[in-house]
């Protein structure tokens, strides 16, 4: 079922940035070592929730297309959280990575797509998209850091 | 999808808020019927004219303190409000969807306007300021006072229960007057939260009233001495021939704002993609129950092919629309306030068929409802082509979910069909030149006029515009006219001897 209207849209936003928020959480108990990065980036989670919630809740009125703006497939932006119980360190940071490269292409294409809301929402997806994908370098390193 | 979670539970029975009491009517009660789920959510009561009388009574008794109280501090008790709306954004938007049938989405883009407009009206220490002129003789100053005049009646319609008495109640009290708010009785849900909401932020009693019912309010209204002014909502007919009149006979203020039938003008050099979900919102937004919502599309130009992919691509959107109930976020359009409406929104689409027009996409028939809901309210929308100026279905308001399209050669000819319709509340033209857009601004006759705006809603600071056959009176609602409306100017020319 696809997503169309501003509101399946941001309660969609705030699933995922729910669900990856557990799955650093998990990290974060399973390797203490680099626990805050991941609590850091649960906190922020949190953030975007704030972010995306206030721009949408700021700017909807009657006047923009709020129940027609969206035309996104759910199903390319969805990711399991669960890892397997002797999953190795850099089998869970490429998960991490997976999953922040799908939060970057679903915060990018809201963007897009909302255009014709005021220009706040688009604003507010292209700022999480950003910050999304900041992570993924840091997640690359923790990668090499762990290679070697 | 889950539907949200339904603020109303159960089916209590309304009462009038008078001089800061929650009171019992005396007159008889309606039920108000969620028109997705046809289950009765309140009891209102039809109010008597002794408690319209009481509610004047105790909104006069309130006036004099309360046009003491410096603005500063009535600004406050609106800042206190504003921040107990914030907290009950969701809660108020729910209720809106329950009692009307709109999309969440809808509901809270109403919400976020009604908070606009008490937002603005928070300014009214410089919002309500007067202006002077030193030395307009030798040793003679003159200088304007703007002062409250009494009480007032605000009635709404049902189409925005929230929103609509917003545009002019928080202003009224902002100026230091008293209110007496008649919501629409279909949808009076809003209104009564709305008012406990306004006794928790702390206006003096007798400055907020409520007064369910229907034409005996607005008749006692009309005919009580104590209001200097009201503002109005709803039809046309009952804006002209009822509101209108009968204030200029009683010598009373009035904003009368009546119904629409508008114009969206799609040039041959739109923006295809970006037009379309404004016209989806536009034609059937709040399944097309508003005064700025699209009815007729005016395509121009002789290009076959732009006109038939344009219209391919309207109809294919149009007829993917998820309909059902509003508090499934998944859903784009709701059910039609009630069953009665969609009759007579069925009869305008036979009598646009009847007079030529060629149905394209049928409302009526296979109605898909997300849901298991029962189809009573609920009607598709309709895609009418072929149609002319002069058939009732483009000269009429409508209100529902139809889409009228007519073809014409040029600008010049579309602006003269928008000028001839008995009708100027909002028109709109989508296009990429500036040229016919600063064309469309100059020469159509419309209140509000949208350029690739397919709703022409103006901010609160702003007035909702509207013009003959679409509006009565002089000053409208919202910003600085309504600051006006609700104030007098007094001019004083001293000279200290």
């Amino acid at each position: 079922m696809k997503l169309h209207t501003a509101s399946e849209t941001i309660s969609f936003a705030k699933k995922l940035e729910s669900e990856s928020a557990k799955f650093y959480q998990d990290l974060s108990q399973r390797y203490p070592e680099d626990m805050d990065v991941f609590l850091s980036f649960v906190k922020e989670n949190g953030k975007n929730v704030l972010q995306i919630e206030r721009a949408y809740y700021g700017v909807i009125t009657d006047a923009i297309e709020g129940c027609f703006a969206f035309d996104m497939n759910p199903d390319e932006y969805m990711f399991k959280i669960g890892l397997a119980e002797k999953a190795s360190y850099s089998e869970a940071l490429d998960k991490a990575v997976e999953i922040e490269e799908k939060m970057v292409r679903f915060y990018s294409d809201a963007a897009e797509q909302s255009k014709s809301l005021m220009a706040d929402i688009p604003r507010n997806f292209v700022i999480v998209a950003k910050k999304r994908n900041n992570r993924i370098p840091k997640l690359k390193s923790l990668l090499g850091k762990e290679a070697r | 999808m889950a539907l949200l979670e339904e603020p109303i539970k159960e089916a209590r029975r309304l009462k009038n808020f008078i001089g800061g009491e929650w009171v019992e009517s005396k007159g008889e009660i309606k039920d108000v019927v969620n028109p997705a789920t046809c289950q009765t959510i309140a009891k209102v009561p039809v109010s008597t004219k002794d408690e319209i009388d009481a509610a004047v009574e105790a909104a006069k008794e309130a006036f004099p303190d309360w046009r003491a109280t410096p603005p500063v501090a009535r600004a406050r008790c609106l800042f206190r409000l504003k921040e107990l709306l914030e907290e009950h954004f969701e809660e108020l938007s729910r209720i809106q969807t329950q009692e009307h049938g709109k999309t969440i989405d809808e509901s809270r883009g109403e919400t976020r306007r009604g908070i606009e407009n008490v937002e603005v009206a928070c300014g009214i220490p410089t919002l309500m300021m007067g202006y002077n002129a030193e030395d307009i003789a030798s040793g003679i100053d003159e200088y304007v006072i703007r002062q409250p005049l009494g009480v007032f009646g605000i009635i709404g319609p049902f189409n925005f229960p929230f929103m609509i008495p917003l545009w002019s109640a928080p202003y009224a009290v902002a100026t230091g007057n008293c209110v007496i708010i008649k919501p629409s009785s279909e949808v009076p849900l809003s209104q009564a939260r709305l008012a406990e909401l306004v006794d928790e932020a702390g206006f003096p009693p007798g400055v907020w009233n409520v007064v369910h019912g229907g034409r005996t309010v607005v008749n006692g209204m009309l005919d009580h001495p104590d209001i200097q002014g009201i503002a109005f909502v709803g039809s046309t007919p009952t804006a002209r021939d009822v509101i209108y009149k009968r204030c200029g006979e009683t010598g009373k203020r009035v904003i009368a704002q009546g119904g629409a039938a508008n114009f969206i003008v799609i040039m041959p050099d739109a923006n295809v993609r970006a037009t379309i979900p404004a016209l989806m919102t536009s034609f059937f937004g709040n399944t097309g129950q508003r005064c700025l919502s699209g009815q007729t599309l005016i395509v121009v130009g002789e290009d076959d092919g732009f006109y038939n992919n344009f219209m391919d691509a309207v109809v294919d959107t149009t007829s993917r629309i998820i309909i059902g109930n509003g508090l499934d976020e998944s859903v784009q359009m709701g059910p039609l306030r009630d069953k009665e409406k969609r009759e007579k929104i069925i009869g305008y689409i036979e009598s646009g068929i009847q007079e030529g027009a060629k149905l394209r996409l049928d409302g009526r028939a296979n109605i898909k409802i997300r849901g298991d809901y029962p189809d009573t309210c609920f009607l598709g929308p309709t895609i009418l082509e072929n149609v002319t100026p002069d058939m009732r279905i483009v000269r009429e308001e409508i209100f529902g979910p139809t889409m009228g399209v007519m073809r014409v050669k040029n600008l010049d000819e579309a602006i003269e069909i928008c000028n001839e319709n008995p009708y100027h509340n909002a028109d709109a033209i989508f296009t990429s030149d500036g040229k016919s857009a600063r064309e469309f601004q100059y020469s159509v006759i419309s209140g509000n006029v949208g350029i690739n705006i397919g709703i022409v809603a103006p901010m609160a600071f702003f007035p909702f515009s509207g013009m003959a056959g679409s509006f009565y009176g002089i000053l409208h609602t919202q910003g600085q006219e309504a600051v006006r409306f609700f104030t007098e100017s007094k001019v004083v020319i001293q000279r200290w001897l």
